[in-house]
């Protein structure tokens, strides 16, 4: 490792913190979180969050300042338009309704992208303008919240599951993301958006790079549509505003610049469950008619904070050199799993010494306003551990441990990137707590949701 | 009503034609029109006062409008001649890119609203959308003559469109309520414009406007429900506003390419935490309950009396206000050095210029517009709403963008913005009065920011930077 270079990635250290802290708390406050139904849940319910801020994440790595704040809208305007076309018999067919979502997603950014090309007119001008537009456009086609999706779409919300269609598509999404950021075609467009001039001098033809950015936002915002969809499994016009001020935190706090350059699917995903974490947290505590405002509040201050620390992303990569983010991920996600397996699997919530540990807190503080009081037959009742289980974890984590601490070192010797086998393989380990979890989680649960797959990015 | 249009050395002030035949063409046609409106103005019975006040401020205004236009239109002897014409079809289409394609936006806007609203096929609509596509070709065309004052000549010209396509269209549309309805309205808005046009000379932009009219707005009533004195409850507001702003030019300044973004949550922040404030100890979440003092009422209600008159006070206060902003911009130190951080930040500050203190001040000023236009929203509705400043989120910066202050280079000023105001308040007017509903009336608004944008507020081409 060397000394004068800092990791490409520090600047995703702060969102690895968060999801750490929110996850443990999570998963301490609302321990459904940690069954299948919890986990199918959160993935229905955070996908087009997802989704909607890897379109933002695309968009803002073109630079010049583009913040799609039409993302909402938009995602919404495919909405009702699916389920318009639905309700009047036109396109019903799962082919035709995802070719009719890709297609307006698509086509929108096109229509965006080359108005700021040709008309050269400030990309957060037309962002602004496409919201005005869409949000009218959508209270037009559908009024007020109604209709119905397609049929087929109807299983696909239901979160009972972790295997869901969603999941794929998030999954896939992510996949092409990476695949993506393999071809010189990626290098481009971050070459385009740290310094549009140095691009164009060095003969990357700009135009074609953003217009090529933008198709990518749009299937992005296509699929986040989908998804959304089937998790409301009805159109909804309204949902505009906050879904774009969402995605807009998840994607600073994911760590991507606004003003270009700089990002990655991975800062995207955990700024999304980030946000998503913290509605969930917030949901645990019982704020009685002020839920909807306190939720407001820490969105707002959420995404203030979140900002203010992209101005400490220089000072993080001066000082903070010798600390790879990906390893802080891997001791850090060791730790939550360490949390949610023991959480999961006692039904009494003892002061745990990894919670403790992880929240850096005293156990008076923690008996006091972090855990619930034990609950009488509600809830989950998970039986203790399998000797046989208990052998498979440790095998796995001793495994895992070794493995990935082989590979950060390799990694950082030769370079800052991180290869695709970490994630299949975290996935992977990931995969398999979800069985064991699955395997003992009982049918019954209260919907509450919750993210793991979020720390695999 | 603006800035003076040209560089002045073209007749003064005064605009004189050099050619004295040209002033007596011009006082003639002026004479003829004069005329006709004072034998219309008998036909259709109005006392003879009025007829003959309105003929000669008509004559006064249009003698000095087309003699401005004349002297634009006068060869100017210093300048050559600029080359030969193009050729033809390339030539056009380089030349009028911009107008082809906001005419063709606007056929394609007119023909969606044909299609879809029965009762919107008339002659009339058409006639009115002909002549509306008629005025945009010659402000396009007689825009390419001004050096600076274009976006604000192009403004006053679809104002005018408006205005005389509304008046045919719209029975009752130049009566006095409507009138006074549509200045209500204005002034609103333009009030809270007033920080965000001096923010946006600046390079920022303030989104926390709308949820800092909607804070004070619901915070004002509460205020006055505990029994503070109403008047210090103002005050108490629009400090708290001020400081709010102040937070957002702080916060900010150090991020000034994501200032929209920061305000954006600091307004969502703000909004949660004051519907907090306000519903603890309330069975009502987040509704405020409580009466409006009389004065308050009075300041912005439509049967609001200004010493009698008949004259809701919010719009003479919106003048007194957009009238000490013009002033202030165009003749006081402040106003030259917010224009001067604007056009070249590194030179202004290579001339000592503090660009924090503008900064901030900027956004405080933001802020306090903000809170008094919800103060004033308080007055005119009666009821406190958190969502009464949700349709402010776009309109300022529309309002701004349509006025033609440029966000990049700090070219611009209030005059603009409050001609923006009033074309989007005709507008909106236009299309409430035609049976439009608030949906399309958003959709238009966002179709109409793009082309006024590109008019004047576009980015040099990639090969011009390098």
């Amino acid at each position: 490792m060397s000394q004068s270079r800092a990791s490409q990635n520090t600047y995703l250290l702060v969102p690895i913190l968060l999801i750490a802290l929110l996850l443990s708390t999570a998963v301490i406050r609302g321990p459904n979180l940690v069954s299948l139904s919890g986990f199918g849940s959160a993935i229905i319910v955070s996908a087009p969050l997802i989704l909607a801020t890897f379109s933002l994440v695309a968009l803002a790595v073109a630079g010049r300042g583009t913040v799609d704040l039409a993302v909402g809208p938009l995602l919404a305007f495919i909405n009702v338009t699916i389920v318009k076309l639905n309700g009047l018999g036109i396109v019903t067919g799962p082919f035709g309704v995802i070719l009719v979502a890709l297609g307006i997603g698509v086509l929108y950014q096109l229509f965006f992208a080359l108005i700021i090309i040709f008309v050269r007119v400030q990309p957060i001008i037309v962002a602004l303008s496409g919201f005005l537009a869409l949000t009218g456009i959508n209270l037009v086609i559908l009024p007020r919240p109604g209709g119905t999706a397609p049929d087929w779409m109807s299983s696909w919300g239901l979160g009972n599951t972790i295997f869901s269609p969603v999941l794929l598509i998030v999954l896939l999404a992510i996949a092409a993301w990476l695949l993506f950021t393999m071809t010189s075609f990626y290098t481009n467009l971050r070459l385009m958006g740290y310094d549009e001039r140095a691009a164009y001098t060095s003969g990357v033809r700009i135009n074609v790079v953003r217009i090529g950015a933008h198709v990518i936002a749009g299937l992005f915002v296509g699929l986040g549509a989908i998804c959304y969809t089937a998790l409301i499994s009805s159109g909804d016009p309204t949902q505009g505003t906050t879904m774009t001020l969402t995605a807009v935190t998840a994607l600073v706090l994911g760590g991507v610049s606004l003003s270009g350059g700089r990002g990655g699917v991975a800062g995207g995903l955990l700024g999304a469950l980030n946000l998503f974490l913290i509605g969930y947290v917030l949901a645990t505590f019982n704020f009685g008619s002020t839920q909807a405002f306190v939720t407001q509040l820490f969105y707002g201050l959420i995404l203030v904070l979140s900002l203010l620390l992209t101005l400490l992303v220089p000072v993080i990569g001066r000082y903070l050199y010798f600390i790879s983010p990906f390893a802080a991920f891997v001791v850090l996600g060791c730790v939550v799993l360490g949390i949610m397996l023991y959480v999961s699997t006692r039904d009494t919530y003892g002061v745990a010494a990894v919670a403790s540990d992880a929240l850096k807190t005293n156990p008076d503080v923690l008996t006091r306003y972090l855990l619930l009081p034990p609950q009488s037959g509600s809830g989950v009742a998970l039986p203790d551990l399998s000797p046989l289980q208990k052998a498979v974890f440790g095998f796995a984590a001793i495994l895992a441990v070794l493995t990935l601490t082989v590979r950060v070192v390799v990694s950082e010797a030769v370079s800052v990137r991180l290869g695709a086998f970490i994630y299949v393989f975290v996935s992977a380990l990931i995969l398999l707590l979800f069985l064991v979890v699955g395997e003992q989680s009982h049918a019954a649960g209260i919907a509450a949701a919750g993210q793991l797959v979020g720390i695999t990015a | 009503m603006t800035q003076t249009f040209g560089d002045g050395s073209r007749g003064g002030g005064l605009f004189v034609p050099r050619s004295r035949a040209l002033v007596w063409l011009n006082l003639a046609v002026t004479f003829v029109v004069a005329a006709i409106s004072f034998g219309l103005g008998f036909w259709q019975g109005i006392s003879a006062q009025v007829v003959i006040l309105y003929t000669v401020v008509l004559a006064a205004v249009l003698f000095w409008l087309i003699n401005y236009i004349a002297v634009i239109f006068e060869p100017r002897p210093s300048s050559l001649d600029t080359g030969s014409a193009p050729a033809a079809a390339g030539g056009v289409w380089a030349g009028n890119r911009v107008l082809i394609i906001t005419m063709s936006v606007m056929l394609i806007v007119y023909l969606l609203i044909t299609a879809t609203v029965p009762s919107f096929r008339s002659l009339g609509n058409l006639i009115a959308f002909l002549l509306l596509e008629a005025i945009l070709v010659f402000a396009f065309k007689v825009s390419n003559r001004f050096a600076h004052g274009r976006s604000a000549f192009i403004g006053l010209i679809v104002l005018l469109a408006l205005i005389v396509i509304s008046s045919f269209t719209i029975n009752g549309f130049l009566s006095a309520p409507n009138i006074k309805a549509i200045l209500l309205f204005a002034a609103f808005l333009g009030i809270a414009c007033v920080g965000q046009t001096l923010v946006a000379l600046l390079g920022g932009l303030d989104l926390s406007i709308p949820f800092v009219i909607g804070s004070s707005n619901i915070g004002l009533l509460f205020l006055i429900g505990l029994g503070v004195p109403s008047w210090l409850a103002v005050v108490f507001v629009l400090l708290i506003g001020a400081t709010l702003g102040f937070l957002n030019g702080v916060l900010s300044y150090r991020l000034q390419g994501q200032a929209l973004i920061l305000t954006l949550g600091m307004g969502f922040a703000i909004a949660g935490l004051v519907q907090i404030l306000t519903s603890i100890g309330s069975s009502f979440g987040g509704n405020v309950f409580g009466t409006v003092p009389k004065w308050l009422q009075n300041l912005a209600a439509m049967n609001g009396r200004t010493f009698g008159l008949a004259v809701p006070p919010t719009i003479l206060l919106w003048i007194v206000i957009a009238i000490i902003v013009i002033v202030g911009l165009r003749y006081s130190a402040f106003g030259r050095y917010i224009y001067a951080l604007g056009g070249n930040r590194r030179s202004a500050k290579l001339i000592g210029v503090s660009e924090f203190k503008y900064w901030t001040v900027a956004y405080t000023i933001s802020g306090f517009s903000a809170a008094l236009t919800g103060c004033l929203l308080l007055g005119w509705s009666g009821g406190g709403f958190i969502g009464v400043g949700d349709q402010y989120l776009f309109t300022t910066l529309a309002a701004v963008v349509i006025g033609g202050t440029s966000l990049m280079d700090g070219y611009g000023g209030y005059g603009y913005t409050v001609i923006g105001v009033l074309v989007l308040q005709v507008l909106s007017a236009f299309l409430i009065g035609i049976g439009l509903k608030y949906e399309w009336q958003q959709f238009i608004f966002g179709l109409l920011i793009l082309p006024m944008v590109a008019l004047y507020g576009r980015a040099p081409d990639i090969r011009a930077q390098v």
